[in-house]
């Protein structure tokens, strides 16, 4: 939603957003070099960083797994979703310079090249037990290094959405990778059974969250189709500038109420395919809840001079129900909102 | 034998970083704007942060600078699909 592009888009919201982040990160280093140092004083100061920024990084990653269907279960997290890319480059941040120190810990000292002492300083690839942590972590570094990199909208918009959703749905292949790499290499170091529980309770915080909010989410898309206008919801059914999703003709469609109107556009935003329905009506116009691109309800299109556009539909109110034409009309293309109170006051004079 | 072969997998990915990072100079200051129009007019900033991804992803844009494309694709889904696709 830009003519060019800039670094970042900021605004008030992502400063904020970044702020508390960077507060937060630095809280729990604080805290737990802190916490480690005093219940364990031979740790020198490399390993409790070393450890402080592989404990960070991992645990940025579970939140920023449980954002998505937090959200999703949620309206209230939707915050959260707001600047999540923001989030993992942070996180990738602090796993290199884990992944630094430790180079320079274990691997910097001997006669090989580092990255080569990395990959065969324990060369017992053969075994589970013993099999070698430091190349999972390797691989999962080079993994949140793509997704890092290509965060920028250029790599969005020049990957195309789908090349960089597939790109960044390998996060899951990191997390397998990074949850193999502290298995095998913190684990078997402990004899304590808590990093085991904490371990165990962040995978199934993950998973249960995503499980749940996969069933949720499969329960509403009850598909309509065909030629006629289908019925929807009800008009009490949506909130006042928020919107209703249902599924019309193999996508999800949003029906917005705002201002005594209702409008219906293709959930799909042009920009990441962000979930349009999840945001709301702000300024006159449906504004994405993850970037925050906007789109007129009546239109579907991006208010001048911006040139995105989604699909719309048609759009009926009837005896208080809402009934949506589930034929897409080109991006764009102008619909005349379905208007509540006019249609309120004919039914009443009937 | 398994330090030949991490050898070589190391040395191969020094050499295609190496091309990378030489592809991304040129890539960040000229090859961009020519892969997108919105990028000629892109803040400093914004070629610096694009840089990682420059090196790292040079075979697939050397390639498509040499298709010669203007304009970032756009995506497809049912709806765009059914309804004749558009900007």
């Amino acid at each position: 939603m830009s003519l060019n592009y800039q670094a970042v888009g900021w605004n008030r919201q992502k400063k904020i957003y970044d702020r508390t982040m960077v507060l937060g990160v630095l809280l729990y280093l604080g805290l737990f070099i802190g916490i480690t140092a005093t219940t364990n004083p031979t740790a020198t100061a490399e390993t409790l960083m070393i450890r402080g920024f592989g404990t960070a990084a991992l645990l940025l990653l579970h939140i920023i797994l449980a954002i998505g269907p937090l959200a999703r279960l949620n309206p209230m997290f939707l915050p959260l979703l707001y600047n999540r890319r923001h989030m993992g480059v942070t996180m990738f941040v602090l796993a290199l310079a884990h992944a630094v120190l430790a180079m320079i810990q274990f691997h910097a000292g001997g006669d090989q090249f580092p990255l080569i002492s990395l990959f065969t300083s324990n060369g017992d690839y053969s075994s589970v037990s013993q099999f070698p942590f430091q190349p999972l972590g390797f691989f999962a570094l080079a993994i949140l290094f793509f997704m890092a990199a290509t965060s920028h909208d250029f790599w969005l918009a020049n990957l195309t959405a789908p090349t960089w959703k597939r790109l960044h749905m390998m996060v899951y292949v990191a997390y397998f990778l990074l949850i193999g790499h502290v298995v095998l290499g913190v684990l078997q170091a402990e004899s304590s059974p808590f990093l085991a529980g904490v371990l165990g309770l962040g995978a199934a915080v993950v998973w249960g969250l995503h499980l749940t909010s996969a069933w949720l989410e499969k329960a509403d898309d009850e598909e309509g189709n065909g030629e006629g206008f289908v019925d929807v919801c009800a008009v009490e059914d949506i909130p006042e500038k928020r919107a209703r999703i249902v599924c019309l003709s193999g996508e999800r469609v949003a029906v917005f109420k705002y201002d005594g109107k209702v409008s219906a556009i293709s959930n799909v935003c042009r920009h990441q395919n962000g979930p349009l329905g999840e945001g709301k009506v702000v300024d006159g116009c449906v504004t994405c809840p993850w970037h925050g691109y906007q789109y007129r309800p009546h239109d579907g299109a991006s208010p001048p001079p911006f040139t995105e556009k989604v699909p719309t539909f048609r759009v009926k109110v009837s005896e208080g129900r809402v009934l949506v034409d589930p034929r897409p009309l080109a991006p764009g293309t102008a619909v005349e909102p379905a208007v509540i109170a006019e249609n309120a006051a004919e039914e009443l004079s009937s | 034998m398994l330090v030949q072969v991490v050898t070589l997998f190391v040395a191969g990915l020094g050499i295609y970083a190496a091309i990378g990072i030489l592809f991304a100079f040129y890539f960040v200051s000229l090859g961009c704007g020519k892969l997108d129009p919105m990028a000629k007019q892109g803040t400093i900033g914004f070629r610096i942060l694009i840089f990682p991804a420059s090196a790292a992803l040079w075979p697939l844009l050397a390639l498509r600078l040499a298709r010669g494309r203007q304009t970032p694709p756009i995506e497809r889904n049912a709806h765009r699909d059914a309804a004749g696709g558009g900007a």
